[in-house]
């Protein structure tokens, strides 16, 4: 078990490693700098931008940047964003809690109501609720997100007006009920494709497990159905779900990135489209690095989970 | 005996297959409904009387149905349903192409690291493994800032982020059938590495591969929705359903057509797309053993 | 005299003619709209009625997010709406062209002993009750401190056009500064209106001038302090009850980042903000704006001028006859009422039109496309195939580009290319981010034309050589930002002697010729004049759209809640 685990920690850090030299090459090929904004202003001669570029080691040789930038972040320095100087860690974390708030928002009402929609799904198979639930759950994962978001900001706020029309909160507010009112729309949002992914796993996690020997038993047995239901059924359908939770985080996060360009939320997805449009390379790369982390954590997660759980994965 | 008085399990399994798929009506309502979207993008202009690129400032805003013009008109002036149209031409080849380069290079990818294993198979697939780590649309935005937006470049990037998944799959089916009976033959029989890859074993993946290919598509008209929606895609005087929705946003309030138009396209063509691959899955293997 | 002027290309100045008294009365007053400076005393009138105490709070919202705090760094426009609040400049120029102190006791003239008559010796005059947010007291030595920070090799800032003049600075009592100019330059008075200082007593103690705390928590003189900042949300100030001057009235300032346009009118329709700044309101916005209860909307101009940049060494623009016809075939009107709905005025100088400077009398345009298309068959460029006209190989097709998103930009493109296309010139469209658009492809001329808006003056001066000298053109090695890369003696010959003259009807006679000649010569093809729509609710009093200073929140520390 121990080696297992080992094996791929081990792997994940080499994951990272090539995943940083792949964002950093994408990132300095593209064209464009942190500088342009300010020759916008025109208020730099090109001598003043030649200055500043040098200041910021922009002029090295490509490989030695990318030496130079993972030494550091190695040492724990992420290094600073280019437009406010702030560590690049610092930027990261202020804008976590934003994204964490309506990801974990998101994912509690995807799960609630996606595994119940599911459960029911399975056990009233073709039926006009399974049926509906199937194609709602199909339309939902093919609508645009952001259209969708769209939408929803023209029904509830600008039209009924029900719900703010985006940020976090009511400046000089800031109340418990005031972030809630915000994070209705944009947690709907994002857990539209969550519930209907975790609905449609559940749906066909239920219906592997129902079919099993061991419920057929169960019930020549004699046990009441809710009983098989909730201790037999249930509990080896949700298995499956575990790795399914692990492998859900990068779609999770890009569709954070479009519910918060939308709603204007003030989270790391917004951070990202920002500094990618201002070229601020720190930030970028410890958003790309962060979100890889992440991702792998998740999935590292998810099998350990699973191994841990289902004593067959052990072995094989 | 006819045909239709066989059962499943006497049928040839293509034939077999086929009587499943019809079975599943949302399947076929989505197929329907791709063929209506392909017809109508490519015929339909030129029934159209306007053009999809001209300019009549004097009548912009134009609500559907006030006029000679059907879906209405746009900011400036030009007719929602031709756009539609000349966008759905773009949005659904965008699609489809970024699907065959995508599987293309899947299937290469995939074929040669499950055939060959060891280091060559790690190596790729740690490759592979290190692209997925990226969500799609931050590693879509970060390619798209490299690159100069049009619709080639739309299309590879679109491509370039849905090749990895392809390569799994193929990957894990291709060592699978690696080693069954079929492969050992061929190899005793002295043909090459390659026509044993590409002849016997990725053929025999074709069910995963089939549904994995429509699923792409659909995959692909979205995220070129949202690339162009962003900027980075499709670019003005050329019509996308995803640029149409970047110009309709700010009209949101006053004109809501604008963007209601594009985007129950969008929904259509991918909700069909989804239906058709779901019903290929249930077809081409009941027993759901398909990823 | 080398490098010394800061001037582009033009030789320094010269000044061998002896009249100079009016020469920084000239720069002085030389911005919009007033030509000598008056009373140079007491700041303007204060509006009626505000309270006694701080009231209430101002929440200004911003469509790019403000993340420069030293007010001597490299910034952008929005970063200034910090600055104005947080920092003081020695003097600032009011909307009618008045300079009025600020941290100086009055702005030296040549009558009050402050500007020796050649121009080179300032002796400035400090208030002595000022204070730093941090109670220590405001003396000359902050003002060295800040001239000489920005003269430092080693720090990274904006730029020293006009600072790199000044030499042996003198702090000849806590409220008293002397200075010598190496050579005397008339718009330094409008740089340091916009200069604001900054506090030596902790600005000496860093190690990194480029970056410290300071940086993300400013300590200014100003009549806001500065409070806190949620990185991607706001930015905080409160009222600095101790400040030397009037005002401020309200409690709070917060500045909120909200990067859509329609999202920001959104929340300025529903109340959740009290002023929309920089982008503005979206033009299309604007007259449903005007309805709206409890909201008043300022449309007000800028000094940009939004026009067609042509690079003039790119094939087909070289020829002046495609730059006319290109320029006939513009449905202006269509730009203006349709695209714009309206709002900005159109003109024909690079020159905004409330600026002493503006010539008169230009040349009107008018929409004519026959003419045009006359006008090029004349020329020798005659259709060919698809119906795009070539000459001697040449095709007359080109690219254009501006800052993808941009919404009423990139409809004004969809015209040009249907209107051009009628007259045989093909137009292709090349966006790009703002990132790319203006590093090296506008820098270096990369480009075929640009949809553009530039503010051509420097500071309030009209001196446009870095703009159209022909030794301003970077891509050629030259020092400035003639992207155009516009080559024409007569324009070098009026440029030199516009900087060297001295009597402001002078001036205005030359850069009248100067810009009969741009507009002759259609080296850019103007469009109109920028403006800005700005919406304040009801009850703020207070706001004054200050063309002199490059953001309309200069003055927040005026408003007050009726």
């Amino acid at each position: 078990m121990a080696r297992y685990v080992v094996n791929r920690l081990g792997q994940a850090i080499m994951l990272l490693v090539i995943v940083s030299a792949i964002g950093f090459a994408i990132l300095h090929m593209a064209p464009g700098g942190p500088l342009s904004q300010f020759a916008a202003s025109a208020q730099m001669t090109q001598e003043d931008l030649d200055r500043v570029t040098r200041q910021l080691g922009l002029d090295r040789p490509l490989p030695i940047q990318y030496l130079d930038w993972f030494g550091r972040m190695l040492k724990g320095d992420w290094g600073k964003s280019y437009r406010d100087g702030e560590a690049v860690l610092s930027v990261i974390s202020s804008h976590l809690g934003a994204t964490l708030e309506l990801m974990a928002t998101a994912t509690i009402i995807a799960v609630l109501l996606g595994c119940w929609i599911g459960i029911l799904g399975a056990l009233r198979r073709y039926s006009l609720f399974d049926t509906l639930a199937t194609v709602g759950a199909m339309i939902a994962l093919s609508i645009p997100t952001f259209w969708f978001g769209l939408v929803t900001i023209y029904v509830f706020s600008v039209k009924l007006g029900w719900l703010p029309a985006g940020n976090r909160e009511t400046v000089g507010d800031g109340s418990f009920l005031d972030l809630l009112h915000h994070l209705i729309a944009p947690a709907m949002v994002l857990a539209l494709v969550e519930t209907a992914m975790w609905g449609r796993f559940m749906r066909s996690s239920m219906l592997e497990v129902i079919n099993q020997d061991y419920i057929r038993t169960a019930r020549a047995k004699g046990m009441p159905e809710w009983r098989i239901l909730t201790v037999h059924a249930l509990r080896n359908a949700l298995l499956p779900m575990i790795t399914v939770a692990g492998l859900q985080f990068p779609t999770l996060l890009g569709g954070a990135l479009v519910a918060e360009t939308v709603f204007t939320w003030p989270g790391m997805g917004r951070l990202f489209l920002d500094s990618i449009g201002y070229r601020d390379y720190p930030v970028v790369m410890g958003i790309l690095m962060f979100s890889a982390t992440m991702v792998l954590i998740g999935s590292l997660l998810a099998d350990i989970l699973y191994a841990v759980v289902d004593p067959r994965i052990r072995v094989g | 005996m006819t045909a239709a008085t066989l059962t499943s399990a006497q049928l040839a399994p293509g034939q077999a297959a086929w009587r499943r798929f019809r079975r599943h009506r949302l399947a076929l309502a989505g197929a329907v409904i791709i063929l209506v979207l392909v017809l109508g993008s490519a015929f339909g202009p030129y029934l159209l009387p306007f053009d999809d690129t001209y300019i009549d400032i004097m009548k912009r805003f134009a609500p559907p149905l006030s006029g000679a013009h059907i879906l209405g008109t746009d900011e400036l002036g030009r007719d929602v349903l031709a756009r539609l149209m000349m966008g759905g031409r773009v949005s659904l080849s965008i699609g489809i192409v970024a699907m065959v380069i995508a599987m293309a290079v899947g299937i290469v990818v995939g074929a040669f690291a499950g055939f060959y294993g060891g280091v060559v198979g790690a190596v790729l697939m740690r490759l592979v493994d290190a692209v997925l780590c990226f969500p799609t649309i931050f590693l879509l935005l970060a390619l798209a800032a490299l690159t100069e937006p049009g619709l080639v470049t739309t299309t590879v990037l679109i491509a370039a982020t849905a090749w990895m998944a392809v390569a799994r799959v193929v990957e894990a089916q291709v060592r699978a059938l690696r080693e069954r009976e079929f492969a050992v033959a061929a190899l005793a029989f002295g043909s090459s590495n390659l026509r044993i890859m590409f002849r016997e074993l990725v053929p025999n993946a074709i069910a995963p591969i089939m549904v994995a290919a429509t699923l792409n598509v659909a995959k692909a008209i979205l995220l070129e929705s949202y690339v162009s929606y962003l900027g980075y895609g499709i670019q003005p005087p050329a019509a996308s359903w995803g640029n149409m929705l970047n110009n309709a946003q700010i009209y949101l309030t006053s004109a809501p057509w604008l963007a209601i138009a594009p985007g129950v396209a969008i929904t259509l063509a991918v909700t069909s797309f989804n239906f058709l691959g779901d019903g290929l899955r249930d077809a081409l293997d009941p027993r759901m053993n398909i990823p | 005299m080398a490098d010394s002027t800061g001037k582009f290309g033009v030789g320094g100045l010269h000044f061998g003619i002896p009249n100079r008294r009016q020469f920084f009365q000239l720069g002085a007053g030389a911005a919009a709209g007033w030509t000598l400076s008056g009373n140079a005393f007491a700041q303007s009138e204060r509006p009626s009625n505000p309270p006694d105490k701080p009231r209430g709070q101002v929440i200004a919202a911003l469509s790019q997010e403000p993340t420069v705090f030293h007010p001597l760094m490299p910034g952008i426009e929005v970063d200034q709406g910090i600055w104005w609040q947080v920092f003081s400049p020695l003097w600032f120029i009011e909307p009618d062209g008045k300079f009025v102190p600020d941290l100086a006791r009055e702005v030296p003239t040549v009558e009050n002993g402050g500007l020796s008559a050649d121009g080179l010796i300032w002796k400035i005059k400090l208030r002595s009750d000022v204070k730093w947010h941090d109670g220590t007291a405001f003396t000359a030595e902050d003002v060295k401190f800040s001239l000489d920070l920005i003269n430092n090799p080693d720090f990274r800032v904006r730029n020293r056009v006009g600072h790199s003049l000044v030499k042996d600075i003198k702090v000849v009592a806590p409220d008293e500064i002397h200075w010598r100019m190496e050579a005397p330059y008339s718009p330094y008075m409008s740089i340091l209106s916009l200069t604001f200082i900054v506090p030596k007593h902790i600005l000496e103690k860093v190690s990194d001038p480029n970056a410290s705390p300071f940086h993300n928590a400013p300590v200014g003189t100003g009549p806001f302090r500065w409070a806190e900042r949620v990185p991607g949300d706001h930015i905080q100030l409160n009222a600095n009850t101790g400040y030397h001057g009037k005002g401020p009235y309200v409690e709070r300032v917060v500045f909120k980042y909200i990067p859509d346009l329609t999202v920001l009118y959104t929340q300025f329709r529903t109340g959740q903000v009290d002023y929309t700044g920089l982008q503005g309101i979206l033009p299309n916005f604007v007259q449903e704006a005007k309805t709206l209860k409890g909201r008043k909307i300022f449309v007000s101009s800028t000094s940009s001028v939004e026009h067609i940049a042509p690079n003039l060494e790119f094939g087909p623009f070289a020829d002046r006859s495609v730059r006319e016809a290109l320029y006939l075939a513009i449905n202006k009107q269509a730009i203006i009422d349709a695209l714009n709905y309206g709002l900005p005025t159109q003109t024909e100088s690079f020159v905004p039109q409330q600026a002493w400077s503006f010539q008169q009398g230009l040349p009107q345009h008018k929409y004519d496309p026959a003419k045009a298309n006359a006008l090029l068959d004349a020329a020798g460029w005659t259709r060919g195939s698809g119906g795009v006209r070539e000459k001697g190989g040449v095709k007359l097709e080109f690219t254009n580009s501006t800052t993808s998103g941009n919404a009423v930009r990139e409809q004004t493109q969809q015209l040009l290319i249907q209107d051009w296309r009628a007259i045989g010139a093909a137009m292709r469209v090349n966006n790009m981010p703002a990132a790319v658009i203006w590093g090296d492809f506008w820098q270096q001329s990369k480009f075929n034309s640009v949809l553009v808006s530039v503010n051509f003056m420097l500071g309030s001066d009209p001196d446009v050589t870095p703009r159209f000298g022909s030794g301003a053109i970077p891509a050629k090695g030259g020092r400035g930002y003639n992207t155009y890369q516009y080559k024409s003696e007569a324009a070098d010959r009026l440029l030199a002697d516009g900087a060297r003259q001295f009597e402001i009807a002078q001036r205005k006679t030359t850069y009248g010729e100067l810009q009969k000649l741009i507009r002759n010569d259609l080296a850019i093809l103007p469009l109109f004049q920028g403006f800005i729509a700005e919406g304040v609710k009801e009850g703020l009093q207070g706001f004054r759209p200050n063309i002199n200073t490059s953001i309309n929140c200069w003055n927040i520390r005026e408003w007050y809640w009726a």
